[in-house]
């Protein structure tokens, strides 16, 4: 009995969720007049593929959608790139090299950096940016977030418990630093890696602050500054288009959660075991 | 340990010289340059900065100015929002932990998955689904409420149906994430002290106030502050939803400091105000860390 009613309440809850994602996809198939009409027909009674085919197509009101997706996946996997690389190198020598100078005051502070509230840097970072000309560019939407801490913060401690004695006897080898960073921790440090960089990914695609500040021009617009665009000019309640809009926008980065949400989960809770 | 000559050192220091270099000029960097600019007038668009000391913190301080207005109006709101989400995104959060903890373990996964999808959608698809949610013609929840025969509701441009609309929205994006977290915390409670409990005749609600409870106190604290920071830093939900309004009344506090930047281009006393938010965050965040420490040294 009590399992049932508990079985009843998940589902409920469930479908709470996920309602408003069957919903969007439901009204992106429907034509702007079907959707306005406040029924509430989950399989739309003409289904179109118009939203779809014309914002790909960028044919309505001039909006690039597929430059938009382009830039977001071009950025999302850049600035994943870059933090993998730099994290993995600093956290490595923070891990491993025993000689690196100022070791003991870095970590601490790299670490103590994952507290500073994102306002503090906003608008001097903008500043920044200004000041080089760098705004609108690919730079000012991928740069930013090779600054974070969390990736150093979780490799190092991946690489902080790896065994001292493969690394010794390549030592004794004549493996020298890089290799054993590239040769040996690396290649045994994949799965890790791969969940750094599916939060990362996530993280930079999802974001929506800073690229719509940090750019000006309708082809350097992130599709989250995009939407928005949208949302809050001419597109307001078109919502068959907004729709296959956000559905468009949704679809890399929900693979890439479902695919990985077990790599994702384990990240989060890493940084709530801090 | 061996020696290490300076080129051992040079060649350990070129490893964290990447991060390093970013480190400094993402996040250092702009710390510093944030202050300098808080000590300035300095428009957005102009070249000379004049020098004014204290005068942006100066005048936010004080009563009846524009930027005093500005600053406690949106603080009040964010404070607002910050008192209405982050006890629902902790209860909620842990409720759905332990729900899904009780169904069995074939579906765990599933409904785990379900829950924490939302978690997915970025800021601005989130708000563009609700904005259709919320139509007050077309939208969804109006529709299931002309179903039953209830006026219906102006979801973003009423009060307290703002706050509502604005905290719901919140709940459904981000509860998936404080829940996950929760699940670990609850999975790490070993599983004798419960049948210890159960022994001497505990109830279910004795051994959630006297196991899980303080089993998971320090998740709870994580929790707690994160989903904090997270409802201060508040800006794609009411700039998108609500637009800050009615009126003025979701107006949040990044609002006003984007605005006062990039509309009033006003940057000086924009970062001021950014500087001031951030003190806060830290406060509040130090004080829920001293409460739910503090008395254990």
């Amino acid at each position: 009995m009590k399992k049932t009613l508990l079985m009843i309440l998940a589902i409920l809850l469930a479908a709470l969720f996920l309602l408003p994602l069957i919903w969007m996809v439901s009204t992106s198939f429907k034509n702007d007049f079907e959707a306005l009409a406040g029924q509430m027909n989950f399989i739309p009674n003409k289904p179109t593929l118009d939203n779809y085919i014309e914002g790909l197509r960028g044919e309505l009101m001039n909006v690039p959608i597929t430059r938009w997706i382009t830039n977001s996946l071009f950025v999302g996997l850049a600035g994943t790139a870059i933090v993998l690389l730099f994290s993995s190198m600093a956290a490595f020598a923070l891990a491993r090299l025993q000689d690196l100078p100022l070791r003991k005051v870095m970590f601490p502070m790299f670490v103590g950096s994952m507290m500073i509230p994102g306002v503090l840097t906003f608008l001097p970072m903008y500043m920044e940016f200004n000041a080089l000309g760098w705004i609108n560019t690919y730079a000012a939407l991928i740069l930013p977030y090779s600054s974070g801490a969390f990736g150093v913060f979780l490799l190092y401690q991946f690489f902080a418990s790896f065994p001292k004695e493969i690394e010794e006897a390549a030592r004794i080898d004549g493996a020298n630093k890089w290799q054993i960073y590239s040769r040996i921790l690396l290649p045994a440090s994949v799965s890790i890696m791969v969940t750094l960089a599916i939060f990362t990914f996530m993280g930079i695609y999802n974001d929506f602050v800073w690229p719509l500040y940090a750019t000006t021009s309708p082809e350097m617009r992130t599709i989250t500054a995009g939407i928005a665009m949208m949302a809050q000019g001419s597109y307001t309640q078109a919502y068959g288009k907004l729709m296959a809009m956000t559905v468009i926008a949704t679809l890399p980065v929900m693979i890439v959660f479902i695919v990985g949400q077990r790599s994702f989960v384990k990240a989060i809770t890493q940084a709530g075991v801090k | 340990m061996v020696k290490s000559t300076w080129q051992s050192r040079l060649t350990s220091s070129l490893f964290v010289l990447p991060y390093v270099v970013s480190f400094c000029a993402f996040l250092l960097i702009p710390i510093l340059y944030g202050v300098y600019i808080s000590f300035h007038n300095f428009e957005l668009l102009s070249d000379t900065h004049e020098f004014v000391g204290l005068q942006n913190y100066v005048t936010i301080f004080t009563p009846g100015t524009y930027l005093f207005e500005q600053f406690t109006r949106g603080l009040w709101n964010t404070l607002q929002f910050v008192l209405y989400s982050v006890p629902l995104l902790v209860i909620l959060g842990l409720g759905l932990a332990m729900l899904l903890n009780a169904l069995p373990s074939k579906l765990r996964s599933l409904f785990r998955t379900f829950y924490f999808m939302p978690y997915a959608v970025s800021a601005s698809v989130m708000s563009v689904i609700w904005l259709m949610m919320f139509d007050s013609n077309a939208g969804f929840l109006n529709g299931l409420l002309g179903k039953i025969g209830v006026d219906p509701i102006a979801w973003l441009t009423d009060l307290p149906w703002a706050w509502v609309s604005l905290t719901l929205t919140t709940l459904w994006w981000t509860i998936g994430f404080n829940m996950i977290i929760f699940i670990n915390a609850l999975n790490e409670v070993p599983e004798d002290y419960y049948e210890a409990a159960s022994i001497d005749g505990a109830n279910a609600w004795r051994k959630f106030t006297s196991i899980t409870l303080p089993s998971i106190r320090p998740v709870m604290l994580f929790i707690i502050i994160t989903s904090t920071i997270a409802s201060f830093n508040v800006y794609a939900q009411p700039f998108l939803l609500t637009r800050g309004g009615p009126g003025d009344s979701t107006r949040v506090l990044l609002m006003n400091v984007l605005d006062e930047a990039f509309k009033g281009k006003q940057v000086g006393s924009a970062s001021a105000m950014a500087i001031l938010m951030a003190v806060i965050i830290i406060i509040i965040s130090a004080v829920q860390y001293k409460i739910a420490y503090g008395r254990k040294e």
